[in-house]
C-alpha cells in the first residue's frame, strides 16, 4: 500500500470514528452536551471558513457576521410554515414571495449559504480596492450595515422583534456532516495551485502579482468561498438556537471568531478547528466563574460576563507567549502523527 | 521582428518630480542589455513601467508589436516579461518548491472546484507542475533546498531563487533587478555565467540593471545609461567605459 492510500485510509477510519461518537453521544448523551457538540460544530465550520480569508489570504476582514446573519434569516424563512409567517409577522406583514416561499432545510441551507456569496460579491468590489487597516473598517462597515437591516427591513426579518419558533432540524448529523465537509474542501483549496496563490498573496502581494497571480481574482474566490460556508453555518446556527434576532449577530460574534481563528493560530485549518472546539466548550465549562462563590472569608456573587473576562485574559496570553497561536501555520497531519508514534515507540 | 521590445519616449513623473524623462530603447530578441547609471537615476522606475506597477505619464510599451502600456501586470508576466525584484520580495513562509510553483499558477488549466473535490485532471496537474519546478530548481541549484522555507535561505541562494521563480513563469524577456547585490566576487562571477547560460537555454532575452561594473561590463553586450531619469549614453561596454557624459555622471567633473 502506497503513502497516499494509507492517508486516505486514515483520513476515512478517522471520519467514521467521529461519527459513531456522535451516535454515541446521541443515542446516550444529555441534550446539554449535545447542545454543545452541535455549537461545537457550527463554530468549526465558522472558524474554518473565516480562516480562509484572515489567516490564508493575510486579510483583515471584519464582516463574517454579515455572512452569517444572511444565511440564517434566508435559511429560517425558507423553512417556516406560511401560517407560522403570518403569526410571527404582526406588526408588518412578510413581502412578496417570501411569505409563500418554503423549503425543505437542505435547500434552505444552500439557498442560505448562496445568499451570503451573492451579498459578498457584490460588496467584493468596494472591499476589495483597498487593502489592511482600510479592508478591515469597510468590512466592518458592512457587517454593521446588514444588522441594521435586520433591524430596519421589517417586512422582511420582523425587525427586532426576529424570528421564533423556528423547527430544530438542525441535530448532530448535519452540524458535523457540514462541518466535515467545509474542513475536507476548504482544506483541499488551501492545498492547491489555488490556495498556494492565496498564500503568495498574503505574503507578499506585489511578487505575486509579478509571478502573474492576479490578486483581485483570488480574494474574490477566497472571500466567496468563506461566505458561502458561513451562509450555511449561519442557516444550521438558526435551527439550532431556533430563535434568530439581529442582536445575535452584532460584531462581537466576529470578534469572537477573530478570537478563535488569533488562538487557533492564523492561517492553520487545524488551529481553527481547535480554537472553535475550545471556544465552544470552553464557553460552557466557564460558566462556574459566574455562579456565585463562598471561598470562607468572602463571598462573591455571581458576575455576568465573567466568562468574557476570562477569555480576554486568554487572549492576551496566547498574544504575549505564543504570538502565533497554538498551531502556528502548522497543520496537522499523519506524516508528523505517525512519525512521532514511530519514535515514541523506539524510545 | 523589428518591434520584438521597445520602449518609446517613456516619461514618469511623480507630482513635480520627473523621475524618469524621454526614455527609448529598442530590444533584438536574446540580446542581453544592460541599464547603468547612479542611485536614484530612474532605472527601477523603467522596470516598474515594463511591468506594469507603474503606468507612465507619457510613451508606450511595445511587445512584439503589441502596446502593453498600462497593461495589469500579472498580464504583463502572461505575455512573457518576468522580473526579479532589487529588495528580494520571496514568498518567505512558502517552501523554496512552492515559490517556484506559484509561477505555474497562471498557466495552470484547472478551476478551484476541480481542486476542491480532487478531480483526476487537477492532480495529474498538480503532479506535473511539481515536477516541472522540480527541474528549474535544478538548473539553479536549490534542488536540495526544496522543502525549506524561502525565508531561511542565505542571501545567495534567496537572489537565485528570485530568478527560478520568474523563468517559471515562463518568459521571453527577462528583466533582471541587480541580480549581483550583496553578493562577493566569487557569486557574481559564477553568477554571469549562470545568466549566459541561461539565456542559451531558455532563448531568453535579458535586460538588466546592476551596479557592479566588472558584471556588467562584462556581461553585456550593450549598455545605457541614465542620470536623473535622463539617458545620456548608449553602446557597447567598450565604448560607455569611454565616454565622457558617463565618467562625468560617475565620478564628477574635473576641477
Amino acid at each position: 500500500m502506497n503513502n497516499a492510500r494509507v492517508k486516505l485510509l486514515l483520513n476515512l477510519a478517522s471520519i467514521g470514528l467521529l461519527f459513531l461518537i456522535l451516535y454515541l453521544f446521541s443515542r446516550y448523551g444529555t441534550e446539554y452536551q449535545i447542545r454543545i457538540l452541535n455549537n461545537m460544530a457550527v463554530f468549526i465550520t465558522l472558524a474554518v471558513s473565516y480562516n480562509l480569508v484572515n489567516g490564508i489570504c493575510g486579510i483583515l476582514h471584519l464582516g463574517p457576521n454579515a455572512f452569517i446573519t444572511i444565511g440564517a434569516y434566508t435559511s429560517a424563512l425558507l423553512t417556516m410554515s406560511a401560517a407560522e409567517k403570518q403569526m410571527t409577522y404582526i406588526i408588518v406583514p412578510l413581502v412578496w414571495p417570501l411569505n409563500v416561499l418554503h423549503a425543505p432545510f437542505v435547500v434552505s441551507l444552500l439557498a442560505g449559504g448562496l445568499m451570503a456569496t451573492l451579498f459578498a460579491f457584490l460588496i467584493s468590489f468596494p472591499v476589495f480596492r483597498v487593502r489592511g487597516d482600510y479592508l478591515a473598517i469597510v468590512t466592518l462597515g458592512f457587517g454593521e450595515v446588514i444588522r441594521v437591516l435586520a433591524n430596519a427591513l421589517q417586512g422582511v426579518t420582523n425587525g427586532p422583534l426576529g424570528l421564533k419558533g423556528l423547527l430544530p432540524y438542525t441535530n448532530l448529523w448535519w452540524s458535523w456532516g457540514v462541518a466535515v465537509v467545509t474542513i475536507i474542501a476548504i482544506t483541499k483549496l488551501i492545498n492547491s495551485s489555488h490556495g498556494r496563490a492565496m498564500k503568495a498573496i498574503r505574503e507578499d502581494e506585489v511578487a505575486a502579482r509579478a509571478m502573474g497571480v492576479d490578486p483581485f481574482k483570488h480574494l474574490l474566490l477566497a472571500f466567496l468561498i468563506s461566505a458561502f460556508f458561513s451562509g450555511v453555518a449561519g442557516g444550521l446556527l438558526a435551527h439550532l438556537i431556533t430563535t434568530i434576532s439581529p442582536t445575535l449577530f452584532t460584531f462581537f460574534l466576529t470578534f469572537n471568531l477573530l478570537i478563535i481563528i488569533v488562538v487557533g493560530g492564523l492561517g492553520s485549518t487545524t488551529g481553527a478547528v481547535l480554537g472553535a472546539a475550545l471556544f465552544a466548550w470552553g464557553g460552557e465549562a466557564l460558566r462556574i466563574v459566574e455562579r456565585p462563590m463562598d471561598f470562607g472569608l468572602f463571598k462573591i456573587p455571581g458576575i455576568p460576563g465573567m466568562r468574557m473576562v476570562i477569555f480576554s485574559i486568554i487572549l492576551m496570553l496566547v498574544i504575549i507567549f505564543a504570538r502565533r497561536g497554538i498551531m502556528g501555520r502548522a497543520e496537522f497531519s499523519w506524516d508528523w502523527l505517525l512519525a512521532r508514534l514511530g519514535r515514541s515507540e523506539k524510545g | 521582428m523589428n518591434d520584438f521590445f521597445r520602449l518609446e519616449g517613456l516619461l514618469m513623473q511623480f507630482g513635480g518630480l520627473t523621475a524618469v524623462n524621454d526614455f527609448s530603447i529598442l530590444l533584438q530578441p536574446g540580446e542581453l542589455v544592460g541599464l547603468i547609471g547612479p542611485n536614484g537615476a530612474g532605472k527601477t522606475t523603467v522596470f516598474n513601467m515594463v511591468t506594469g506597477f507603474l503606468n507612465p505619464t507619457a510613451g508606450r510599451v511595445i511587445w512584439q508589436g503589441e502596446d502593453l502600456t498600462g497593461t495589469p501586470v500579472h498580464k504583463v508576466t502572461e505575455r512573457g516579461i518576468a522580473r526579479t525584484f532589487q529588495n528580494i520580495r520571496l514568498f518567505s513562509d512558502l517552501t523554496v518548491l512552492e515559490n517556484v510553483m506559484v509561477s505555474f499558477h497562471q498557466r495552470l488549466g484547472t478551476y478551484f472546484w476541480e481542486a476542491m473535490f480532487s478531480l483526476p485532471r487537477y492532480r495529474r496537474e498538480e503532479h506535473r507542475i511539481r515536477a516541472q519546478a522540480m527541474d528549474y530548481l535544478q538548473e539553479l541549484g536549490l534542488a536540495h533546498l526544496a522543502g525549506e522555507k524561502a525565508g531561511g535561505l542565505a542571501y545567495g541562494q534567496q537572489r537565485r531563487l528570485e530568478i527560478a521563480r520568474a523563468l517559471a513563469t515562463r518568459p521571453k524577456l527577462l528583466l533582471l533587478d541587480e541580480p549581483a547585490a550583496g553578493m562577493n566576487p566569487q557569486e557574481t562571477n559564477e553568477l554571469a555565467q549562470l545568466v549566459r547560460k541561461l539565456r542559451e537555454r531558455h532563448s531568453l532575452t535579458i535586460f538588466l540593471i546592476e551596479h557592479d561594473m566588472k558584471f556588467v561590463m562584462g556581461l553585456c553586450e550593450r549598455i545605457k545609461v541614465l542620470d536623473y531619469g535622463i539617458s545620456i549614453a548608449e553602446g557597447t561596454p567598450a565604448e560607455i567605459q569611454r565616454n565622457p557624459a558617463v565618467i562625468k555622471a560617475y565620478l564628477g567633473e574635473p576641477k
